[in-house]
């Protein structure tokens, strides 16, 4: 069963001349709260998300068409065979980005990041796609061309994709 | 005789951040009242078909609205069906009526869109309900927003072709002021230049005028081949024959970094353009197409869709755009209802509504304030995701 619960707002909007629905102006609006708890599974993604534990950064290669898929692919779109895992150096190019002043708070991670925070897009060296990020860095040095690189967190997360972010390349 | 479908009537509520009196099937019954009005059908009961049109069963807190909504409006034992597209599910609901009409499964379809997206969701949730429309684990849980894809693109487009932020607050602008000229619009605006770029920022480099508005309401159009519109519908003979004569429909990867390096543009949006254009032989399409209604969700998409359309050359969108080639007096007034911007919407109704304007202006039918003079042949751009799946309808009347 969802959590519901419900505090109730009553009013009775003005009826206007020659009020089609001038039977129905008392309106009533509750607050409802829906709570949606999922067992979410990470599918073939799984040991991206397992390797960041151990701080290395895994894409996916199609050996028929040498397409390097960060994220990662299980499935090559172009020839439909299955891909292989490959560990990237996690350097790469920063390509184009969003400052985002308003978060989502889409998960418990998000909501712990300060706003305005950096959404990048960056060519990770080896890779064919772009990998979307958070890259953490002064707003001011922050330009399309920089160099960024992988960096592995320790603390606890709810969706381990936190388990990385960019930071600008030593 | 063609089965080509006509617009056989159409009807819409006015679109509002707020409808504390309606859900959704209380917004249909408003626009349905107003295709009778439209059309002068005392009932549906004629109508052999529905198609129901909405994106989010979160958003309406509701799932197989379709027969809900059916039989709200008196269509029950009919058959129905829902598509569903995200923000280009209106375009998609009606590309699949023509299908339906021009297959012969039916002769007359109802396309009924509507969506709750405003203020009975919070802003929050809003934004949470529609990154579930990004990639859910790599784009989602990052902390990744609409908002923040489509300006990464843009920052791109700036980058590749000096578009400015000027530019696209023009469309900005010019789209709220359109609004002006449209009772149903939900929020038109007087405003400048500098006022869209002294508004707070929200994901650089779109401020928060730059970005459209969420809204409740809901639209209908009645297509039909014009055999049994002229039978069934009585107003029908007032109006010049409208077509529905052509459309096309484009896909992409759901993330931008997989377009890589094509990060400018929409491919989705040119390859539904090509077919919509060769199906209605259109070479020239900013000679031959007189009005468009196009997606602008942020000012810049404006930009990015003009080139992408093949109205002006890629990478010229800002200067023509800022030169007023697309206002009402220019050479293609765009968006002559306000748009996302000015107008609103709810993304079930949205696809609709850009139709609706479109059939309004080739009738003749807008206020005179933003009426295209001698208007022939109109487009609707419309498109999900960034855009993700997009859709091109092209309406022409033939009288």
């Amino acid at each position: 069963m969802p959590d519901v619960t419900a505090r109730k707002d009553v009013q009775t909007l003005p009826t206007v001349e020659g009020d089609l629905w001038a039977e129905f102006r008392q309106v009533e609006r509750l607050t409802l709260s829906l709570t949606q708890t999922y067992t979410h599974t990470l599918g073939k993604y799984s040991r991206f998300f397992i390797e960041l534990e151990n701080r290395r950064f895994m894409a996916t290669h199609c050996e028929t068409c040498d397409q390097v898929y960060a994220p990662p692919r299980p499935l090559c779109p172009q020839c439909l065979k299955p891909t292989v895992w490959l560990e990237l150096s996690g350097t790469g190019t920063l390509k184009t980005f969003s400052v985002l002043h308003f978060s989502p708070g889409s998960n418990a991670d998000v909501r712990s990041l300060a706003t305005p925070y950096i959404f990048a897009y960056v060519l990770l060296d080896g890779a064919s796609t772009l990998f979307p990020h958070l890259l953490r860095a002064p707003l001011e040095q922050v330009k399309s061309g920089m160099r960024v690189q992988v960096a592995y967190g320790d603390s606890p997360v709810e969706h381990p994709i936190h388990l990385m972010y960019f930071v600008p390349a030593e | 005789m063609t089965r080509l479908p006509v617009i056989a009537g159409v009807g819409m509520t006015r679109f509002a951040a707020d409808r504390p009196d309606c859900n959704p099937r209380d917004l249909l019954a408003e626009a349905v009242l107003a295709l009778l009005a439209d059309t002068g059908m005392p009932d549906l009961k004629s109508v052999q078909h529905g198609l129901c049109s909405y994106e989010s069963d979160h958003f309406n807190r509701q799932m197989t609205l379709a027969a809900i909504l059916h039989d709200q409006i008196g269509l029950l034992p009919t058959p129905t069906v829902r598509v569903e597209g995200g923000g280009a599910t209106g375009a998609l609901a009606l590309r699949t009526a023509w299908a339906y009409v021009q297959s012969g499964l039916c002769d007359s379809i109802l396309v009924y869109g509507c969506e709750t997206n405003g203020r009975g969701v919070s802003s929050q949730t809003a934004n949470q309900l529609f990154a579930l429309s990004a990639d859910f684990d790599w784009e989602m849980m990052i902390g990744g927003t609409y908002t923040g894809f489509y300006a990464a693109m843009m920052r791109a487009h700036m980058e590749q072709y000096g578009t400015t932020p000027e530019q696209f607050a023009h469309v900005a602008v010019r789209n709220r002021r359109n609004a002006g000229f449209n009772p149903l619009a939900q929020k038109p605006m007087d405003i400048t230049i500098e006022d869209v770029l002294a508004s707070r920022p929200v994901a650089e480099p779109y401020r928060l005028l730059d970005c459209s508005l969420l809204s409740d309401g809901a639209a209908v159009i009645l297509l039909a081949t014009e055999e049994w519109a002229r039978t069934n519908i009585p107003r029908f003979h007032n109006r010049p024959p409208v077509y529905f004569s052509a459309t096309g429909c484009g896909t992409d990867t759901m993330r931008l970094g997989d377009r890589y390096p094509h990060i400018t543009h929409f491919r989705a949006k040119r390859a539904a353009a090509q077919q919509a254009y060769q199906m209605a032989s259109i070479t020239d399409p900013l000679d031959q197409i007189d009005v468009a209604e196009l997606y602008d969700s942020y000012s810049g998409v404006e930009i990015q869709a003009v080139e992408d359309l093949g109205f002006v050359p890629e990478g010229t969108g800002g200067v023509n755009v800022a030169s007023g080639l697309f206002d009402l007096g220019g050479q293609l007034p765009v968006n002559t209802s306000g748009g996302l911007l000015g107008r609103g919407a709810p993304v079930g109704a949205t696809g609709i509504a850009q139709a609706i304007e479109i059939a309004l202006q080739l009738w003749g039918e807008a206020d005179p304030r933003r009426q295209v003079a001698g208007a022939r042949r109109g487009l609707t751009d419309t498109h999900a995701g960034i855009a993700t799946i997009s859709v091109v309808n092209i309406f022409e009347r033939r009288d």
